[in-house]
């Protein structure tokens, strides 16, 4: 009977194990999902929001809640791995049945979801920068489209005079996408092909696929590159636009410091590169690398300056498993992460109900929330526009902010809308 | 802040000088907003001789300049004293003068560096502040800022500075910076209306190789006359010649360095497993303890650390060193890197490899659980973050002969790795203990009948490789991230570099590792893709495991399995 | 070795494939058993016949291959091709080819997509690919005598090369995202319940035949020579045995059973990207086999079950602990349960005989690797 025994224990235990709901909750509570990686090679940059997602919750609870109603979250753990994302968005949709999921970082752990939040008509908020050519009904982009971040930054590089571009990015689709947006972009501005580094690969039939440099996740030698960065930025005016993934950013910078390459003689505008990246960072090395997001720690507004307070205050006193107290910092995906939150509040209040439905509609209509970065408006087509900043890099793993496009609308949909210009002279 | 400020003017500074000194105009500079009315002040410094202008520009740059708010809505540019009371509070010294800045109440003013707002710097300024350095470098003693001077007074094309540079060169004597002044001179040049000038110019480019004039050549090479854009297309031909040597050149020394690092992070491994037939896959980990620890040594150099692992709270106190005492923290962290990871390889040989020595490959097995346990241990006390660890000043730069670079820490690599492997060969072929452990690795049973104790060895063996790849951590600090998944990065990679060298024999792995690191590095040059050259090593590796299913180096044997 | 399958062992076969293939299903179909839980399942029993494929190699015949999650992904791979072909025009640029080929600027199918738009075609490159792979590798591998370790870290090599290779964009197999958004197969709504439930079943099903065949084979002199390898391959050799063909041949068979654990998967979890072929995940296959209990048929089905409910669980209940445990029972089984749950209770009686009977007799432990 041994085979007998273990197999069925095993089967029950199993069983058990995955179809434990938690006991229905009392009826002035609402169930909202998050859904970030907590463990495995994400957890460096998810964990940061599912510490300001509960942090959200509990000033609002605090308020009153949503209509009355307690936020009561429901945490999983994507644990990096992308068919677990999907697995857990059906469990907090079917099984938890929640009202609204915030959560997801990489594009893959969006598009893994995305079938399950289409299919059950769910409501996810999506807050990390993004490569865009999307538009779904059931993910309300907080994100930073391409042109909230990549087309502004080459905007004010190519004012403070800059004539060369290197593109340098993690070999997935976002720097992907965002690479060949630029490319268009530069030369819609008449910066001369030869001018753009970093190479390209054509297609038979001779159409730019793909441009720019690329290097897996984890890649730690960048030593070939920064030599060739090197010998690209010789001639002065040139500017490395990176869109590495925040872990091989630190090898990338310490080779390129080691270099003598400096923010003068051919500055790093970064666009994964936020506060909490900056930590791992010898920042005293990289003073004057630029940034360029929709929130820095260090905007003077009396909401941010709120919004920071608050968090720090949470911080202490929080019990939460896991979260880490010392030398924290607020990053633009955090910020974007809470106005998500309240954007979601005040759609509900306005449909007066959780439906999805209602509430999308409320979102669509335009619904305007004064967050830490400044005024954020939800768009017709699930996105929000917002302020977008242009910082440097100080000594202390702050920004200083340079310069700010107000209201930027954003556009999911760029490829192909700009034009070359005959390279001028 | 609500302090009032009473200032007691100490001394005098420049007693008779009517014109402001640097210190003036820096702190009149500071208190600005509009930064265009700061990059006029800055550029009047050039002029002005005096103190070291740019140690007080460089000062300002990197923060150390604070903003008091003085008496009516004024502001006071200040600094900090060196010395540090218990509550970390440091003296206040008004900038301009010098003198000791005073509270309400009389006594000197302390205050936290945190609480101060300092005085910052953007791009449009810090462009002022490097041209006037430069301008004020050009004939500074040190060999490297008159070399960065002329590069970029020559990238600046202006012919106004060509007098300067021209008189430089009279007195020039060092070998480099003669070359740079030719470079600049000659760039300055292709600027002449006159075309003999210009073609001079572009033939000195071209006999110098030099990179940085190859987009104006370039330009030059399309819209000049015909005899100019001839010169110029000459020029640059002989200049691609050059970039090929940089790059030959640069590109083995890559390898090599590559190897050394390849060779740092597999030694640990060429032992345990090369020579103790254990597959420890928790080596990765191992590194990540090492470099943890110089993590965690830098801390207690600088300001403390805080750390909070499964609810216990532990608390560092920094010794908050600064300059040359700070630098030296990586001279301790490298002895204490490698015997953390000792420790920690002797209790997982204690604790779990030697119930396994005749089960190698459930060594790998256990050894995986212990690298998955110990991974979520960094995450959940370090943070899943990675942390922050800056190279010492004295690692920091490169040394560069002619356009070829040599960044100190990798050539701090390959000095390193050298050391490494003559000090284990050392141990292991002139010392009773490498004796020992030779003989258990070769029989145990044979040396446990002679009486030798191949417990102990065995722990002693197995913590060697972990304290090395301890060691191995401390260096890959200084070039990559420091964070719970460091080890996976290294893991695949330390295991081919010790199969292809051939187990059990430490100079296959030297081999193995600088041929893998050449071979990686040659062909990302060659293909420019950083990924096809690492597939391609891979398939490499396969195949040459067919042709040598041992490795290089054969450890020969008689037995008939193993 | 006795070829008749024992009487208690055919009682259990019989009723769990009932359960698994009629009785759960069933229950799911009167919404008793959500379609969420019996999605999962069909996840677990895909995790079961990859197990199995693992345990064949390992457990019976000493080769602790590292790459069968690159198998399992091949195969996964094939039947994403043809799923994402029947996306047809509904992606999200309304294009008649995939998303990401859009992404990357392409107008026209790359040649290479075009034959996955058959079904059949699909199918047999599920089986085709990884045994092409399989053979290619094996022969060289085998033929030169490559073993024990080494075979273990080559086979890691391979899947690393591979791992890197797909993540590439210029692959034109949807690089870091890899395929996702499915929409139909077989003409059937990939989202509706039915399908799902279909595509349980045919798991089931699938899982039963491997179950079977390996049954059968292990217990044919086929399998006897298996495990002779697997003591001890000199004396094989020795006997006049070519190893090698014997070694190749189960390579083979693996390779092609994780192929098609891992079509059955994909369209039931509705992604497949390259972290699925990564090395770590080979790794935990064998934890999977390791806990259930290597060398037994029944082991590497029980693990690959307890083990992911347990996930399921732990990443929900402890996210933080997740790990720990994982590490943790490794080291634990590798310690103290070397035969796995399955063989927890003859152990435990062995334990419990021992001190019973005063003088304990000498334990002559399976040998499992020669030592050196």
């Amino acid at each position: 009977m041994k085979f007998l025994n273990s197999l069925t224990l095993a089967i029950s235990a199993g069983v058990a194990l995955t179809s434990t709901i938690t006991p229905a909750s009392a009826q002035d509570t609402v169930k909202v999902g998050v859904l970030h990686s907590l463990s495995g090679t994400m957890a460096i940059s998810e964990t940061s929001l599912r510490d300001v997602l509960q942090f959200t919750f509990d000033e609002i609870n605090a308020k009153g809640g949503v209509m009355g109603k307690k936020i009561e979250p429901v945490i999983v753990d994507g644990a990096s791995n992308w068919p677990l994302f999907a697995e857990k968005a059906k469990q907090l949709l079917e099984q938890d049945k929640v009202a609204v999921t915030f959560g997801c970082w990489t594009s893959v752990s969006r598009k893994s979801v995305l079938p399950v939040f289409e299919k059950n008509n769910g409501l996810l908020f999506y807050p990390v920068q993004y490569e865009g050519e999307e538009e779904s009904q059931n993910v309300f982009y907080t994100a930073e489209a391409v042109n909230q971040q990549a087309t502004p930054a080459v905007d004010y590089l190519l004012a403070q005079g800059k004539k060369k571009f290197y593109l340098l990015g993690s070999d997935y689709v976002y720097p992907q996408t965002t690479n060949l947006v630029l490319l268009e972009y530069l030369l819609s501005k008449g910066v001369p092909i030869e001018n753009i580094g970093g190479g390209f690969k054509k297609d038979e039939s001779g159409k730019i696929i793909s441009a720019g440099k690329y290097t897996p996740f984890g890649h730690t030698d960048y030593q070939q590159i920064i030599a060739e960065i090197k010998q690209f930025a010789a001639g002065g005016k040139a500017c490395v636009v990176s869109t590495l993934n925040g872990d091989t950013n630190v090898p990338f910078f310490k080779e390129y410091a080691a270099a003598g390459l400096t923010a003068e003689s051919c500055p790093v505008v970064s666009f994964s590169i936020s506060e909490d990246e900056f930590r791992a960072l010898p920042a005293k090395q990289l003073v004057g690398q630029l940034g360029c997001w929709t929130y820095f720690q260090s905007i003077k507004s009396p909401a941010n300056k709120k919004f920071i307070a608050d968090w720090d205050a949470w911080l202490k006193k929080t019990t939460l498993d896991g979260v880490k107290k010392e030398g924290r910092v607020t990053c633009s995906p955090m910020a974007l992460s809470y106005d998500g939150v309240y954007l979601w509040k005040a759609a509900v209040e306005k449909a007066k109900s959780f439906d999805v439905d209602k509430v999308r509609e409320a979102l669509k209509g335009g619904i305007s929330f004064a967050g830490p970065g400044g005024t954020v408006k939800s768009q017709k087509n699930m996105h929000m526009t917002k302020n977008v900043f242009i910082g440097e890099t100080k000594a202390d793993g702050q920004f200083k902010i340079l310069k700010t496009f107000e209201g930027v609308y954003g556009e999911p949909w760029l490829k192909g809308t700009f034009k070359p210009k005959t390279a001028s002279k | 802040m609500l302090y009032r400020i009473l200032v007691c003017i100490a001394f005098l500074l420049c007693p008779g000088v009517w014109a402001e000194t640097p210190r003036e105009i820096i702190a009149k500079a500071s208190v600005l907003d509009d930064s265009e009315k700061q990059a006029k002040l800055v550029h009047l410094l050039a002029d002005s001789g005096g103190e070291d202008v740019e140690k007080l520009l460089t000062l300002w740059k990197e923060g150390g300049i604070f903003l008091l708010d003085g008496p009516k809505e004024t502001k006071i540019a200040v600094t900090l004293g060196a010395d540090k009371d218990s509550e970390e509070k440091q003296a206040v010294f008004r900038f301009d003068t010098g003198a000791a800045v005073m509270d309400e109440a009389g006594k000197p003013l302390r205050a936290l560096a945190s609480d101060l707002n300092t005085a910052e710097t953007d791009s449009l300024l810090r462009t002022a502040m490097k041209s006037v350095m430069d301008l004020a470098q050009l004939a500074a003693p040190d060999v490297k800022q008159r070399l960065r001077s002329v590069e970029t007074l020559g990238m600046e094309q202006n012919p106004e500075r060509l007098p300067v540079l021209l008189q430089r060169q009279q007195k020039e004597t060092n070998s480099r910076v003669k070359r740079a002044l030719r470079e600049a001179i000659a760039l300055t040049e292709l600027k002449n209306e006159d075309h003999a000038k210009q073609i001079a110019a572009c033939r000195e480019l071209g006999a110098i190789g030099s990179i940085p004039s190859q987009d104006l050549l370039n330009q030059i090479a399309k819209e000049g006359t015909p005899d100019v854009q001839a010169a110029a297309s000459a020029a640059l031909k002989e200049i691609a010649a050059h970039v090929r040597t940089v790059d030959t050149v640069g590109t083995l020394f890559r390898g090599i360095s590559a190897g050394s690092i390849l060779l740092v992070v597999a030694i640990g491994l060429a032992i345990t497993f090369g020579l103790m037939g254990v597959i420890n896959m928790a080596h990765g980990e191992m590194i990540a303890i090492g470099a943890y620890t110089t993590y965690v040594v830098q801390c207690v150099f600088g300001p403390g650390l805080e750390v909070s692992p499964f609810g216990f709270h532990i608390n560092l106190p920094g010794m908050n060193a600064t300059g040359w005492h700070y630098d030296c923290y990586f001279v301790f962290a490298i002895p204490l890197s490698f015997l953390t990871a000792a420790l920690a390889g002797l209790a997982l040989e204690r604790g779990i490899i030697r119930f396994l020595y005749s089960r190698p490959l459930e060594s790998l097995l256990a050894t995986w659980g212990v690298s998955l346990v110990l991974q979520q241990v960094f995450r959940l006390t370090f943070g899943a973050n990675n942390v922050q660890v800056a190279a010492p000043s004295w690692l920091a730069g490169n040394w560069t002969v002619n356009d070829i670079l040599f960044p100190w820490n990798r050539v701090f690599v390959v000095v390193f790795a050298i050391g490494i492997v003559i000090g284990v060969n050392l141990l292991l072929k002139k010392t009773p203990l490498g004796l020992l452990i030779r003989a258990v690795m070769q029989n145990r049973n044979m040396a446990a009948c002679m009486g030798v104790r191949t417990e102990r060895v065995n722990m002693l063996t197995f913590a060697l490789g972990s304290g090395l790849a301890g060691l191995a951590g401390a260096f890959i600090s200084q070039i990559g991230n420091v964070g719970p998944g460091l080890g996976q990065l290294y893991i695949v990679d330390s295991f081919m570099t010790v199969v292809v060298g051939g187990v059990g024999n430490l100079f296959g792995t030297v081999f193995s590792s600088l041929g893998i690191g050449m071979v990686d590095q040659g062909l990302q040059q060659i293909l420019g893709n950083p990924v096809l050259g690492k597939i391609l090593v891979l398939a490499g590796i396969i195949l040459f495991l067919q042709w040598r299913p041992a490795g290089i180096f054969v450890s020969k044997s008689r037995s008939l399995e193993s | 070795m006795d070829a008749r399958i024992p009487k208690r062992e055919l009682l259990l076969v019989g009723f769990g494939a009932l359960f698994l293939i009629v009785i759960f299903p069933a229950l799911n179909a009167a919404d008793l058993v959500s379609n969420f839980t019996l999605n999962v399942w069909g996840k677990y029993l895909c995790y079961a016949i990859l197990a199995i494929s693992v345990d064949m190699l390992w457990g019976y015949t000493g080769l602790l291959s590292l790459g069968q999650a690159l198998f399992f992904s091949l195969g996964g791979y094939m039947m994403g091709m043809y799923l994402m072909r029947m996306i047809g025009s509904l992606g999200q640029h309304k294009k008649a080819i995939p998303d990401f080929l859009v992404f990357l600027g392409w107008e026209q199918l790359p040649s290479f997509w075009v034959p996955f738009s058959s079904f059949v075609f699909a199918a047999c490159m599920v089986v085709a690919i990884p045994a092409l792979l399989a053979t290619v590798f094996g022969y060289l591998a085998f033929r030169s005598r490559i073993k024990g370790v080494y075979f273990s870290i080559l086979t890691q090599a391979l899947t690393y090369g591979a791992a890197l290779m797909f993540f590439r964009n210029d692959m034109l197999l949807g690089g870091n995202n890899g395929f996702t958004d499915f929409k139909f197969m077989l003409g059937a709504d990939l989202r509706s319940g039915a399908t799902q439930r279909a595509l349980y079943i045919a798991t089931a099903v699938v899982l039963l035949i491997v179950y079977l065949l390996c049954r059968w084979l292990t217990r044919t002199k086929f399998g006897l020579i298996q495990r002779a390898v697997r003591d001890s391959e000199t004396r094989v050799l020795f006997s006049g045995y070519s190893a090698a063909n014997y070694k190749l041949f189960v390579f083979v068979l693996c390779a092609v059973l994780a192929g098609i654990a891992g079509a059955l998967y994909v369209p039931q979890v509705g992604i497949i990207n390259p972290a699925e072929m990564q090395t770590d995940k080979s790794l935990e296959i064998i934890v999977w086999v390791a806990v259930g209990g290597r060398g037994t048929l029944l082991g590497p089905i029980v693990g690959a079950v307890v083990i992911n409910a347990l996930k399921s669980w732990a990443t929900r209940a402890y996210p933080d602990l997740w790990l720990i445990l994982l590490g943790g029972l490794f080291i634990l089984v590798v310690l103290f349960m070397p035969k796995g749950i399955v063989g927890l209770p003859a152990q435990l009686r062995g334990i419990f005989a021992k001190r019973k009977s005063a003088e304990a007799e000498p334990e002559t432990p399976e040998k499992v690797t020669v030592k050196p």
